[in-house]
């Protein structure tokens, strides 16, 4: 929400993807696909950006690519910004990649993008491992983000009788905002077996 | 930060436990480990004297050194979990597992969210070892205690 103010929320998505992979270049139409924008206004808006040094902009052969541009003195502060704002998704999946979880899930503040500065990240994590396992493979990226983590785990088949039992917690959470780390939602639907209730 | 400057900052007071109160916080803790076995029991509860046996394992680390909680300060049971690599000689890394629980506790206390089966197992498995843990490092450090 705080980067949707200071950015707005079409400039926001674009630099997140542009500046959290600054090995990456794009083409427009890739970037448009990717960010859920529409390639006639992002041509203006990239241009810009490249204008003001935050973008390299390439070109190969009739194709434009751009890159972030690391070299620009705000690229550490910007990329910062966004990693502890839009970049807690990826954040938390890398860290939780290791344990090759069934599932995973980012619900509450951080998923409805009402977080402010004191909210934890919550995450559903659908596995066989430990609650200790997770709690440990998360530590690192706490420091990263700023933020606490805050892990709900359970095994798949844990979520089930949780769902088929109607356990409101676990069906708030399921039904609330959510952005996928691990799966999709069709896996989740899977998980929980075909007997879920509408809402999800 | 050793013991020694977290009394300077108050967050600890300088106490000396007798063999018969650590006696009896170590059956209390026992029992509290007996209890989160016990499978009539609601997760939250199981998850709860797991907990506790967990804190009053690490307090007993603390009271061996001749230390205890300020328990009117805020923070207290977090202070307790964080001297055990200072008073048992604990690994850091187990503070991590450690505080996630005691974190898991505000979750249940003060918001009403539910105990995962996933966070009760890992509650009763910490309890058992950190209690056999403190026997033996009671045993062997300060025998007296225990007589």
């Amino acid at each position: 929400m705080l980067t949707d103010v200071l950015l707005g929320n079409y400039r926001k998505r674009v630099l997140s993807q542009l500046l959290l992979h600054p090995d990456e270049d794009y083409h427009v139409r890739e970037l448009a696909r990717l960010t859920g924008t529409t390639p006639g206004s992002l041509h203006k808006e990239l241009s810009k950006l490249a204008q003001a040094g935050l973008l390299l902009r390439k070109e190969q052969g009739n194709q434009v690519r751009y890159q972030a541009n690391r070299q620009c003195p705000v690229f550490p502060e910007l990329a910062g910004l966004l990693r502890k704002t839009t970049g807690a998704a990826e954040v938390v999946a890398q860290a939780l990649a290791p344990l090759q979880p069934s599932l995973a899930l980012i619900f509450g503040s951080v998923a409805s993008g009402t977080e402010t500065a004191a909210s934890d990240v919550d995450v559903l994590v659908i596995t066989e491992r430990g609650f200790g396992e997770v709690v440990r493979a998360l530590y690192a990226a706490q420091t990263t983000l700023g933020r606490e983590i805050n892990p709900v785990v359970y095994s798949p088949a844990e979520l089930k009788n949780h769902v088929a039992e109607q356990d409101p917690f676990v069906l708030n959470l399921l039904a609330g905002p959510r952005i996928f780390l691990k799966g999709t939602p069709d896996d989740l639907s899977q998980l929980v077996g075909h007997s879920a209730p509408a809402s999800l | 930060m050793t013991l020694a400057n977290l009394l300077a900052i108050q967050r600890l007071q300088a106490f000396e436990a007798s063999p018969q109160g650590v006696q009896r916080l170590l059956a209390a803790a026992e029992r509290n480990l007996a209890d989160a076995q016990l499978q009539v029991l609601s997760r939250e509860n199981r998850f709860d004297a797991a907990y506790k046996c967990i804190l009053q394992c690490a307090m007993l680390g603390l009271w061996a050194q001749g230390y205890r909680t300020a328990t009117s300060q805020p923070g207290h049971h977090q202070t307790t979990l964080q001297a055990l690599p200072l008073t048992m000689g604990l690994p850091n890394d187990l503070i991590i597992v450690l505080d996630a629980l005691r974190k898991q506790r505000n979750q249940n206390d003060y918001e009403g969210d539910p105990v995962s089966p996933a966070v009760v197992t890992e509650c009763i498995h910490q309890a058992q070892s950190l209690l056999a843990h403190t026997h033996q490092f009671l045993q062997a450090q300060f025998p007296h205690l225990l007589k």
